[in-house]
């Protein structure tokens, strides 16, 4: 019943009892009285019919159907609120009690589709179906009865209908398409993008195999070429460094570019040797111009450079594989998903300065170079690969020793390795002495190119864990520039990996590798590790902290300096803690202290204990750990 | 005040923290809550402050000068 009363909106009158009035005003009558209920209804029942065996409605609307077998199209109506108003649109032929008993029948058997619409609107479908059949049922009543009333009826109840469906259905459709819509758009685009992901971790990972492959076949044939052309351009080095230049700083800006890159590798594998040779040498200054920009950009946090770059570059020696591209394009995407991309991103890039060097060294085998520049490149690749997680940078840094790399060419390395390692540590070590790092490579690449390397080599040799210079260094000696890089670099990725972290902390000062070893090598856990070498506190949660307390909005530097100063604070904090927990003779900082503290602080006065504090700013977990109390009921704990 | 301890106490980074700064300390069991209730009410502290600041200058919103004012003097008074 009280379903009825929603359904009957208005129109005021109590009409309704008086329903012979206005027929029109019937149905909002009947309407009204399912608002008012079946109090109404029953009032207007007695009014309306004399026989009233039953209260309930129910019986009422069935005496009406017997009766009056009109079906009142504004039973629909009824069921919506804002169709009352159609009530008026209801046959005349209702006669006021036929109207609302008609009505009364609608409601009845609508009653349960009203009470449910009423109850939540979702029902609305049941009521409209329900009603429907209703109306269906009524129409061929009221048919029969009088074509008046019928038509009237149909029309009032296809008006209602009308009124009806299309509310009911565009909900219905509305709510049926929207999840659809949603449901299968988000499928589609979830699979769709989780195939992507796919694609692009397998992309990537083949890339790195396929590139680390190619790169060595490359390589290896560049180098013959290379070699051959070397012979002439043994002394036009310099030369080579300014193509190579010209070539890396090609790449460089082709990196981002797929399309570049297998430009770029096309250049390389074009009859452009020369220029190739060339570029090679230039890659050196290239390289040192790159570590300058790497360092500087990496410091500030190119993961994602280093991918593209890496990527890109490795495609050039790869050659063209739109596949690649599009590896690497998904490897640039993929870059932030996780570190270990960098890695393979890290890899291709020493892919590509493996090949320079590549091409670079078989140009310097043929002439024999002092042992110094062997050892440069034995250093430099002890310290490449060192420094670098990957494969490649090991790789190619045996192929320069091996092929007694020119100063050039250990400049090259050592500037493709500080480029690599620049952009590996980019942000790890940035913070620490990578920049001074990098100038001083930068400065030493720039002034002496073997002498700086091979001092720098020593020195990063020096540092770098015996046993890796030892390693790294015979083998690079074996390897020859042929061998591919991948080889050995696999070999001294352990090492380096794990003389990463030595050398880079103790080389930071030294030499740019080194820390650009150690930053290449934790690639994986970059973030994670520098949030293990400076733990801080999420900003997030300081943000939140201190937005609820100062209940204004804030400046985005003032959060900085909120941050900083909570720093400062915790430093502050470890100190007075230390200090109390050495004054009483413990060596581990307890509850007492930390009371002693908050004391001495003035946050806990003899006016408001701890507890208080405790209760009023700690979540509910967090007091029953610290306030047995609380939680203990009947024992006390002091 | 419920609605802001949804968020967890970052137990594990705030023993780092204090690990980095003094390896050689230890930490008993719950301390880190209390850390955790201390270093909120120092927020708590320095955000008062700094509205008083930003009331005085007549600002609606919290600027850094506010802060930097305000910073100084909490700091100074829980250095305990």
């Amino acid at each position: 019943m009280a379903a009825r009363l929603p359904r009957a909106p208005r129109r005021s009158s109590r009409g309704g009892r008086q329903a012979p009035r206005a027929t029109g005003k019937t149905a909002s009558d009947s309407r009204k009285e399912n608002k008012f209920g079946r109090s109404t209804l029953l009032k207007q029942r007695p009014t309306m019919l004399p026989d009233l065996d039953n209260d309930t409605p129910r019986f009422m609307l069935k005496r009406i159907i017997r009766t009056q077998p009109q079906v009142s199209p504004l039973a629909p109506q009824i069921r919506k609120h804002e169709e009352t108003e159609e009530a008026g649109l209801e046959p005349p032929s209702k006669r006021i009690s036929s109207t609302v008993e008609m009505q009364l029948p609608d409601l009845v058997p609508e009653n349960t589709s009203m009470t449910t619409f009423h109850m939540t609107r979702k029902k609305k479908k049941f009521s409209i179906s329900e009603f429907e059949r209703a109306a269906d049922k009524r129409l061929p009543q009221n048919q029969t009865q009088s074509t008046l009333d019928s038509t009237s009826l149909a029309r009032s109840l296809r008006m209602s209908l009308g009124s009806l469906i299309p509310p009911d259905t565009v909900e219905k459709r509305g709510l049926l398409r929207r999840p659809k819509n949603h449901k299968a758009i988000d499928m589609e685009a979830f699979e769709g993008g989780v195939e992507q992901n796919m694609l692009q971790r397998k992309a990537q990972n083949y890339l790195a195999d396929s590139q680390t492959e190619s790169m060595i076949r490359r390589a290896t044939l560049t180098s013959d070429a290379e070699i051959v052309m070397s012979n002439t351009e043994l002394f036009v080095q310099p030369q080579f460094g300014e193509q190579s230049q010209h070539r890396l700083s090609a790449l460089e800006p082709q990196l981002p570019e797929s399309k570049i890159s297998a430009q770029g590798s096309k250049n390389f594998d074009a009859a452009h040797e020369e220029a190739r040779l060339v570029g090679l040498v230039s890659s050196v200054g290239t390289n040192e111009g790159r570590t300058q920009r790497y360092s500087e950009k990496n410091l500030i946090l190119d993961y994602e450079h280093v991918r593209r770059m890496t990527p890109v570059s490795p495609k050039t020696f790869v050659s063209q594989g739109e596949d690649h591209q599009s590896n690497s394009h998904q490897s640039d995407l993929m870059e932030q998903f996780s570190v270990p991309e960098e890695v393979v991103a890290g890899t291709t890039e020493h892919h590509a300065n493996a090949g320079y060097s590549e091409q670079l060294e078989k140009k310097l085998t043929k002439t024999p170079e002092s042992q110094i520049t062997k050892t440069q490149d034995a250093r430099v690749e002890t310290e490449m690969t060192a420094s670098e997680e990957e494969e490649v940078a090991e790789g190619s840094v045996e192929r320069l020793d091996s092929p007694k790399a020119e100063p050039e060419v250990a400049r090259s390395f050592g500037a493709g390795s500080l480029n690599r390692h620049s952009r590996a540590f980019s942000s790890q070590y940035f913070e620490k002495s990578g920049t001074k790092s990098f100038k001083k490579a930068v400065e030493q690449a720039g002034e002496l190119e073997d002498r700086a390397v091979t001092g720098e080599m020593e020195d990063l040799e020096e540092e770098p864990t015996d046993d890796e210079a030892e390693i790294e260094e015979p083998e690079s000696q074996e390897i020859s520039m042929k061998t591919p890089a991948f080889i050995h670099a696999a070999a001294y990725k352990p090492l380096s990996l794990l003389s990463t972290p030595h050398p880079a902390e103790s080389a930071v000062p030294k030499f740019p590798l080194q820390p650009l070893r150690s930053k290449i090598v934790p690639k994986s856990s970059g973030i994670s590790q520098r949030k293990m070498s400076e733990p801080e506190l999420a900003s997030s949660l300081i943000k939140k902290v201190f937005s609820h307390y100062v209940k204004m909005p804030v400046a985005r530097d003032a959060f900085r300096i909120v941050k900083k100063c909570s720093e400062r604070y915790f430093r502050q904090l470890s100190n007075d803690l230390e200090a109390y927990t050495q004054h009483a003779g413990r060596k581990t900082v307890e509850v007492a202290d930390l009371e002693v503290l908050m004391r001495r602080q003035g946050l806990v006065t003899d006016k408001m204990p701890l507890h208080v504090l405790i209760e009023r700013h700690l979540p509910l977990e967090y007091r029953k750990l610290l306030i047995p109390v609380a939680v203990s009921g009947n024992k006390i704990i002091p | 005040m419920a609605m802001m301890m949804k968020r967890t106490a970052p137990r594990s980074t705030l023993r780092k923290i204090i690990k980095k700064h003094k390896p050689q300390l230890r930490l008993a069991a719950n301390v880190d809550l209390l850390i955790h209730l201390n270093f909120l009410l120092f927020l708590h502290r320095l955000a008062e402050e700094a509205r008083t600041n930003a009331f005085e200058n007549r600002s609606k919103i919290i600027k850094p000068e506010h802060a930097i004012v305000a910073a100084k003097v909490v700091l100074k008074k829980s250095r305990g």
